[in-house]
């Protein structure tokens, strides 16, 4: 299906492997450690895997800097983003004189 | 009498009218009333507002829906239309009457809306819009979220705000629509098609509007709303608040929530909630090496303290004390072994004496058939001292006629013969057998 298709491009940039599935994996590795069925090469393999997964986690939560914008259509037509300032206390957009309606 | 009506309060008109002003609109029952009549008189005004009123058999109210309450409509109000109202009662002090101050009107007669809702539900339920396997989960960690509402209303700040309080460092995409009104549908439409556009690398799109009338939330029934959150290619969320039936947006979307603030929350994660997580886990898989460490340690230690390691000697000797008195046993016990089955062999009789017994037995029996053989043999008569006689030709003699006088004759004895001359013969008598050489 299109959507289908589609679905990963949202998310491009994202690495092979998500946040999600890393953190899924170093808890498994944390449940395995934990277990201490593992012999002395393969808990440290595993603890080293799982500080790398808690490293990736990290900077993926850092990834984003906060950024709001709000899309206006200039008078040629195209569209183009505003960043804008937001009162994160109450949400409100505080140059709310520039903002247009609608995009049409 | 005149002191006693002097006595009495007298007002002024513009006092008088005021207070019947605070008393008409400071009752609770004529704020946010709903009243239903048939509109006449109507007038709509250059500035935008509309005039008019609402009548029924016995009576009639004024009434105004000013240009920022009515902008939304999403029908054309007309003479003799009857109509449900929302508003509250004001008095005008200048003209010295009260109206009805509408900030929304609703069409009697709301079936047929409904019915063309039902329509365009099956039409679409026919070609999959709703299918529940089409739906695709919502990103555990959006980093760009878009936003596609009024930038004015209240919706976009709850999403905003909740957006933030969860995930401060969230960046945010906004894509302005007007959500109620004629122009509502297509720019929704329009709004979520562009947040879908791959350059702004969106992960996930709430859109929607805070609670409001039927009317209010119609736009969201609207075909092209409904395709738009369809063919969405970002996942989507709708956020159309506080209604009692679902807009059929929400069966098209990924997934929806009952207001926009919800929507947020359900598709932004708490950050700090995702570091403690982090820092839990990778606290758990420390520990969990460390405590290997100190086990593995505990070990050497214990293996080190064992006697092999203070005294190795001592075990080798004592294996081969052990050995020792392993191999003793190992050989008693195979010379035990040894003795019991030579008595064993020896508590067998011995073959060869049965053999000779029997071969003795058979030699015996076989020595007397042969000698019972043998005395039937005249030879053995002869041993006896017999003698058997033939004549000249070698025919036995059984009588003495067989023979004559000066006749030769032979005797045959046991070891040899005699040829003999026949002297006389004597007949009878045995005792004259004799012979004569």
């Amino acid at each position: 299906m299109e959507k289908k298709k589609t679905a990963k491009s949202g998310s491009e940039k994202t690495d092979k492997i998500d946040f999600e599935k890393a953190l899924q994996q170093l808890e498994e590795i944390a449940m395995k450690l934990e277990e201490g069925d593992l012999g002395l090469d393969e808990s440290i393999s595993q603890f080293e895997k799982g500080m790398r997964l808690a490293k990736f986690c990290r900077e993926k939560l850092d990834e984003a800097e906060r950024k709001i914008e709000i899309l206006q259509k200039g008078a040629d037509g195209n569209v183009r983003k505003k960043e804008v300032d937001v009162d994160a206390a109450t949400g409100e957009i505080e140059n709310e004189d520039d903002l247009q309606g609608s995009l049409l | 009498m005149n002191d006693n009506s002097i006595q009495q309060k007298v007002y002024t008109v513009a006092e008088l009218t005021r207070s019947i002003k605070r008393t008409l609109e400071g009752r609770a029952e004529f704020n946010n009333l709903w009243v239903k009549g048939e509109i006449f008189n109507l007038t709509v005004h250059s500035s935008g507002h509309i005039y008019f009123s609402l009548r029924d058999n016995d009576a009639v109210i004024s009434a105004v829906f000013f240009r920022h309450a009515n902008r939304n409509l999403t029908f054309k109000l007309k003479e003799g239309m009857n109509i449900l109202a929302l508003g509250s009662i004001t008095v005008y002090e200048k003209r010295g009457s009260y109206q009805i101050n509408v900030s929304m009107v609703k069409q009697e007669g709301l079936g047929e809306l409904q019915k063309r809702i039902e329509m365009l539900k099956q039409k679409l339920a026919a070609e999959g819009v709703f299918s529940p396997e089409r739906k695709r989960p919502i990103p555990f960690l959006p980093r760009r979220l878009g936003i596609a509402t009024s930038p004015t209303g209240a919706a976009v700040q709850d999403i905003i705000k909740v957006a933030l309080r969860r995930y401060p460092t969230i960046e945010i995409i906004i894509a302005p629509a007007v959500v109620q009104g004629v122009d509502a549908p297509v720019s929704i439409a329009r709004a979520i098609e562009e947040l879908n556009r791959p350059e702004y690398r969106i992960d996930c799109i709430i859109a929607g509007r805070g609670g409001g009338s039927f009317e209010d939330l119609m736009p969201f029934n609207e075909e092209l709303v409904v395709r738009a959150f369809y063919n969405s290619r970002v996942p989507i969320i709708s956020a159309v608040g506080h209604q009692i039936d679902h807009p059929l947006c929400d069966d098209a979307a990924d997934m929806f929530a009952p207001t926009p603030s919800a929507a947020a929350e359900l598709a932004v994660p708490v950050k700090e909630d995702l570091e403690g997580e982090i820092e839990y886990l990778a606290i758990r898989t420390s520990n969990a090496v460390g405590s290997l460490f100190r086990d593995l340690n505990t070990r050497v230690e214990s293996i080190r303290s064992r006697r092999i390691f203070r005294d190795p000697f001592e075990i080798v000797n004592r294996k081969e004390q052990l050995l020792g008195d392993m191999l003793n046993q190992m050989l008693s016990s195979l010379k035990d072994k040894v003795s019991s089955g030579k008595s064993r062999l020896l508590s067998i009789p011995d073959i060869r004496m049965i053999i000779r017994n029997l071969i003795n037995t058979r030699k015996h029996s076989y020595i007397m058939a042969l000698k019972a053989i043998e005395q039937l043999s005249p030879m053995a008569v002869l041993q006896r001292g017999y003698a058997i006689a033939m004549d000249e030709e070698g025919k036995v003699m059984r009588s003495v006629s067989d023979t004559g006088v000066d006749s030769l004759i032979r005797l045959l004895l046991s070891d040899g013969s005699l040829k003999c001359r026949v002297n006389s013969i004597e007949r009878g008598g045995s005792d004259g057998k004799e012979k004569n050489g």
